[in-house]
């Protein structure tokens, strides 16, 4: 009798021993309370939580049509009175027109302290892994991937708008585009930059 | 099993600390050659164009190493090891330097034949280098890799250390192994010596001679007297009230717990299709968070990357890896990639990513915790509306330079002296959040 009390202890505490331990599973959401509270009725891009009927891979997300520009996020006119200048920021020329780029493009935001800082800013977060701090190549990445030019010298040295512009928007070499991770204004800011770094 | 995924990422870390380590110390011994090697070096120019060793070395730094090794090893382009008794003539050299694609343009055989072995990339230009500046880099890189064969011809000196290190270097990892391994074995034994210690201290407690009745009669058996211990400990009622009371107080701690970890997810921490590590990519390799989560700064969603952000590096770094096949095969399928949410903000509450870090420039890290040291992501913040209101309290208002807060400031001012918190502008109305 007295015995059987020890095995009971001795079960009960290696039960909750295992029950808590299942507790941390990390792959587990745990229990909620009020999912109906939870789930959005509409479809969320980020949020999938039953399969939707319509779309391939029963996803939310769909690509945009072809050729969309999100346009809130543009702005088209820069700076202020006289000197305000428009453009539309729609990229058309294509990847393999570099010289055309070079030829007609011009820099629509102006090289004052407040774009450039912005421009380093984004530098920072774009660029700096691969081409450095400097501009040398030298960044963490940039080492390991290899091929990432010095800005200040040889050619690079003098690279203009257009050019820097087009190799960020379709990438140029071992360089992959990145045009989908900015906006054309914040490609425009971070060219501000590089001509900077090209001053060594 | 989180502690042996702990243990490997440790390990694994250590390893490449001490292979990257080795591979320092290889160059740095290489290097040390170069220097050591003005004899080979000074060889070289004779038969070269005249050209400055120190300077060429500079400049191959800053114009040439992006691309090109010394060795024979090819980079982007080829490895420039013997790049003069290759090519056709130094004037050729001369030429392909300044301008590349005017050589290969011309119809050159051995220009057209080098840009269509490197994948038709085509060489940056230099035409600011002058003949003199490109013996000195060519001067260079003879003088690069001319000490390499002398060192392999008398194995002393420079080479013997260079050796020893690349050894010690290489039988390093299995050497810590080791180590952690004994003293791990070392803390096993030590824990069970105290382990042994206690269960002879407790027998003897509860054995009778302990209790002075018999100190003479053999002793029965450890595992019967701690059988009767047990039981008589069991059996005390006082005992028994305690253990019953303990019972009843940690059964409701856990209940209230439980109930109240209902539909939080805090230490949720699923298994992702791809083993992607932000300590690598975030920790080692210091990519911002915005170069993938593009949204962060400009929308309500800091957004998933889609595999195009992958490519921008791995259509050249670790290509073969299977984790990094798994993009590979999602974009040739056209198939999605799907990652498991982390994050799980209910539904009945807004939430924005530029609101918080663009316009509050709060940091990634304050919510998400250390992101740049976690192999797998894990929710560290409870995401509880508790959590987000105690921050709203604590938080002042990013009112610098942003013309929008001036009026709410000057108001603020007439009627405390306390700084501008969020909680002041709103922050804890229903409506900001729950609409």
């Amino acid at each position: 009798m007295k015995f059987n009390h020890i095995a009971l202890l001795a079960v009960g505490t290696f039960g909750t021993l295992l029950l808590s331990s299942c507790g941390d599973d990390h792959n587990d959401t745990g229990t909620q309370y009020a999912p109906q509270m939870y789930d959005a009725v509409g479809y969320e891009p980020y949020r999938q939580v039953k399969a939707n009927t319509i779309n391939p891979y029963g996803l939310n997300m769909r690509d945009p049509a072809r050729g969309t520009v999100a346009r809130p996020n543009y702005h088209t006119s820069f700076g202020k009175g006289d000197s305000t200048t428009k453009d539309l920021m729609i990229y058309n020329i294509p990847k393999d027109s570099i010289a055309i780029a070079e030829r007609t493009l011009v820099n629509p935001i102006a090289s004052n302290a407040a774009n450039l800082d912005e421009g380093k800013i984004l530098y920072g977060r774009f660029c700096i892994h691969c081409h450095g701090e400097n501009g040398k190549g030298d960044g963490l990445v940039g080492k390991e991937y290899a091929g990432v030019p010095n800005y200040s010298v040889g050619d690079y040295k003098t690279m203009n708008d257009g050019h820097i512009f087009h190799v960020i928007t379709h990438g140029k070499g071992r360089m992959w585009p990145h045009g989908s991770q900015m906006t054309p204004e914040e490609r425009w800011k971070i060219v501000l930059y590089v001509h900077k770094l090209q001053q060594g | 099993m989180s502690r042996l995924g702990k243990f490997c990422g440790a390990f694994a870390l250590a390893t490449t600390l001490l292979v990257n380590g080795g591979q320092v110390n290889a160059q740095d011994s290489s290097a040390a050659q170069g220097g050591g090697g003005p004899a080979v070096a000074a060889a070289a120019p004779a038969a070269g164009g005249g050209g400055d060793v120190a300077k060429g070395k500079e400049l191959f730094t800053n114009n040439c190493q992006q691309c090109h090794n010394t060795s024979e090893v090819a980079l982007v382009g080829p490895g420039l090891k013997g790049v003069r008794q290759r090519t056709p003539s130094a004037d050729w050299l001369h030429k392909w330097i300044r301008n590349s694609s005017a050589v290969v343009a011309s119809g050159d055989a051995y220009a057209v034949k080098i840009y269509n072995q490197y994948n038709k990339v085509q060489m940056s230009s230099f035409p600011n280098l002058t003949d003199k500046d490109i013996d000195g880099i060519l001067d260079y890189i003879d003088s690069e890799s001319a000490p390499k064969a002398a060192v392999a011809a008398t194995p002393a000196g420079g080479a013997a250390s260079g050796g020893t290190t690349t050894a010690a270097a290489s039988s390093g990892p299995s050497e810590l192994f080791t180590l952690v391994l004994v003293a791990l074995l070392v803390v096993m034994l030590l824990v069970l010596g105290v382990l042994f210690v206690i269960v002879n201290i407790l027998s003897k407690a509860v054995s009778p001679q302990a209790v002075g009745l018999d100190s003479t009669t053999p002793t029965v058996p450890l595992v019967q007297r701690l059988r009767e211990g047990l039981t008589n400990t069991v059996s005390n009622s006082t005992v028994r009230s305690v253990a019953i009371w303990l019972f009843l107080f940690v059964a409701t701690k856990m209940s209230i717990d439980g109930l109240y970890s209902i539909g939080i997810q805090q230490g949720y921490a699923p298994k992702q299709p791809i083993a992607y590590s932000h300590k690598l990519h975030a920790g080692q390799y210091k990519i911002d968070c915005n170069y993938c989560h593009t949204g962060v700064n400009k929308g309500k969603s800091a957004t998933i990357p889609a595999a195009n952000i992958c490519m921008n590096c791995h259509g050249v770094i670790k290509k073969e890896s299977p984790e990094i096949q798994k993009i590979y095969a999602a974009i040739e399928n056209n198939q999605p990639i799907e990652w498991i949410r982390v994050h799980n903000l209910p539904d009945l509450a807004y939430f924005n990513h530029a609101q918080h870090v663009n316009v509050g420039n709060v940091q990634c890290q304050s919510c998400h915790g250390e992101i740049q040291k976690m192999e797998v992501v894990e929710q560290r913040s409870s995401l509880t509306m508790g959590w987000c209101i105690d921050c709203h309290r604590k938080t002042e208002v990013n009112t610098k330079d942003n013309a929008y807060y001036d009026k709410l400031v000057a108001l603020h001012r007439k009627e405390s002296r306390e700084p501008l918190k969020v909680a002041n502008i709103g922050g804890l109305e229903c409506s900001k959040c729950h609409y």
